[in-house]
């Protein structure tokens, strides 16, 4: 009796093993998961880098589906750090929280446009007649008109936010510098 | 309708997304390379890069972009040469131009051209063809305002030349004899309150530009 029960106790002991190895796994798979998602567009999309086409279309098809592939690893990871969290030694438990931070972070920030933190976007555009504008006669602009409407956007504006949402004369349109 | 944001960056020109579709569009060429829109391009419109005096002339009832007030100090009047310090990515050895040259780019009937900048500001008014078709290409009062024209009346082909001992910006026209301005109209003769079909012009630097239109011709003299 003494004999079966030790193999049925090991037993149990090996499927747990296993078990936890497995949970560990789907850990392990889903921070790198969300931390690629987020990484590679970000490595390739950067300024003053040449971008191969093929590279670009990667890292454009990656960064679209990358708010909900992160958020979704995220979440898995988050599950498994919680399977795990009682069976974790210290070493363990700081792996978790290390992991856990990591696919946080990814998930966060596949979702927000850091390009629009170093260029602010201009969220309603304001505008002045002409007659009152200072603005030096030698400087740029950049002229729209559509139906009578005449607009202009100086140069060392776009050259900052490069892009203005406006309506001209009716027509919807983006100027971009 | 579309709201556009900055989304990226290829190879020196921006992305853009829509906030609607979230489709990923190129800032040069208005086309939609990724997405729910993928293979739509959006309409280039007419504009002009012209210096605020001239544009003032033109347009006094006009309304002027205003600065957004925390980003004003961000603003920086000397762009253009802390641009020109950046490196370029791509580059075109053994064609005629520097990366960082301006051009101003035309592209009629499927023929793209780029035309220096420096050789308009000297050679103005340039008549050119650009996919068969007669242009003209005319650096502004200002010394620094670029314009283009189809150099066509009533189908009829035209010449232009510079109106001698005048101030004013003024072109004569080979047929009737019309006086021009900056705009393209003809402000005395027999085609007085006519105007020219202005030609939509893009300002870019010439790896860019050539990046874009790798077929491109280079105006030259």
């Amino acid at each position: 009796m003494d004999f079966l029960e030790e193999g049925v106790v090991s037993d149990t002991m090996a499927q747990s093993v296993r078990k936890s190895r497995s949970f560990w796994m789907m850990f392990a798979v889903c921070v790198l998961g969300a931390t690629i998602l987020f990484l590679i567009p970000a490595y390739i999309i950067r300024p003053f880098r040449y971008q191969s086409p093929r590279a670009l279309v990667w890292a454009i098809t990656i960064r679209q589906h990358a708010p909900f592939g992160s958020a979704l690893a995220a979440c898995i990871t988050f599950l498994m750090a919680w399977v795990l969290w009682s069976r974790a030694a210290r070493a363990g438990k700081a792996l978790i929280v290390l992991g856990a931070l990591l696919a946080t972070g990814s998930a966060i920030m596949s979702r927000l446009n850091y390009f629009e933190w170093m260029f602010h976007p201009v969220r309603q555009p304001n505008f002045a007649p002409a007659g009152s504008t200072k603005l030096d006669s030698g400087e740029m602009v950049l002229a729209l008109s559509f139906n009578n409407d005449a607009r202009a956007y100086p140069v060392r504006e776009m050259a900052y936010h490069h892009i203005v949402n406006d309506v001209v004369g009716g027509i919807p349109v983006a100027v971009t510098y | 309708m579309l709201h556009f944001y900055l989304a990226g960056i290829n190879n020196q020109n921006f992305l853009m997304r829509d906030r609607e579709t979230g489709t990923w569009w190129q800032q040069i060429s208005g086309k939609a390379i990724l997405g729910p829109l993928k293979g739509a391009a959006l309409e280039l419109a007419p504009s002009d890069e012209l210096s605020f005096g001239l544009w003032k002339r033109e347009s006094p009832g006009g309304q002027v972009l205003a600065a957004v007030a925390r980003d004003q100090k961000e603003y920086d009047s000397k762009w253009e040469a802390e641009v020109a310090k950046h490196p370029v990515v791509i580059s075109f050895p053994g064609t005629e131009l520097k990366s960082r040259d301006l051009v101003v780019g035309l592209e009629l009937s499927g023929e793209a051209r780029a035309y220096p900048v420096e050789a308009i500001l000297k050679q103005s008014p340039i008549q050119d063809r650009v996919g068969g078709n007669p242009v003209l290409v005319l650096a502004g009062p200002d010394g620094k305002s670029v314009r283009a024209f189809a150099s066509r009346l009533d189908g009829f082909e035209m010449e232009f030349f510079r109106k001698s001992a005048s101030d004013d910006f003024l072109l004569v026209d080979s047929m009737g004899g019309s006086e021009w301005n900056f705009r393209g109209c003809a402000v005395s003769g027999s085609a007085r309150g006519r105007c020219l079909h202005a030609l939509p012009a893009i300002k870019d630097y010439w790896f860019d530009w050539r990046n874009y239109h790798p077929e491109t011709t280079v105006y030259r003299r």
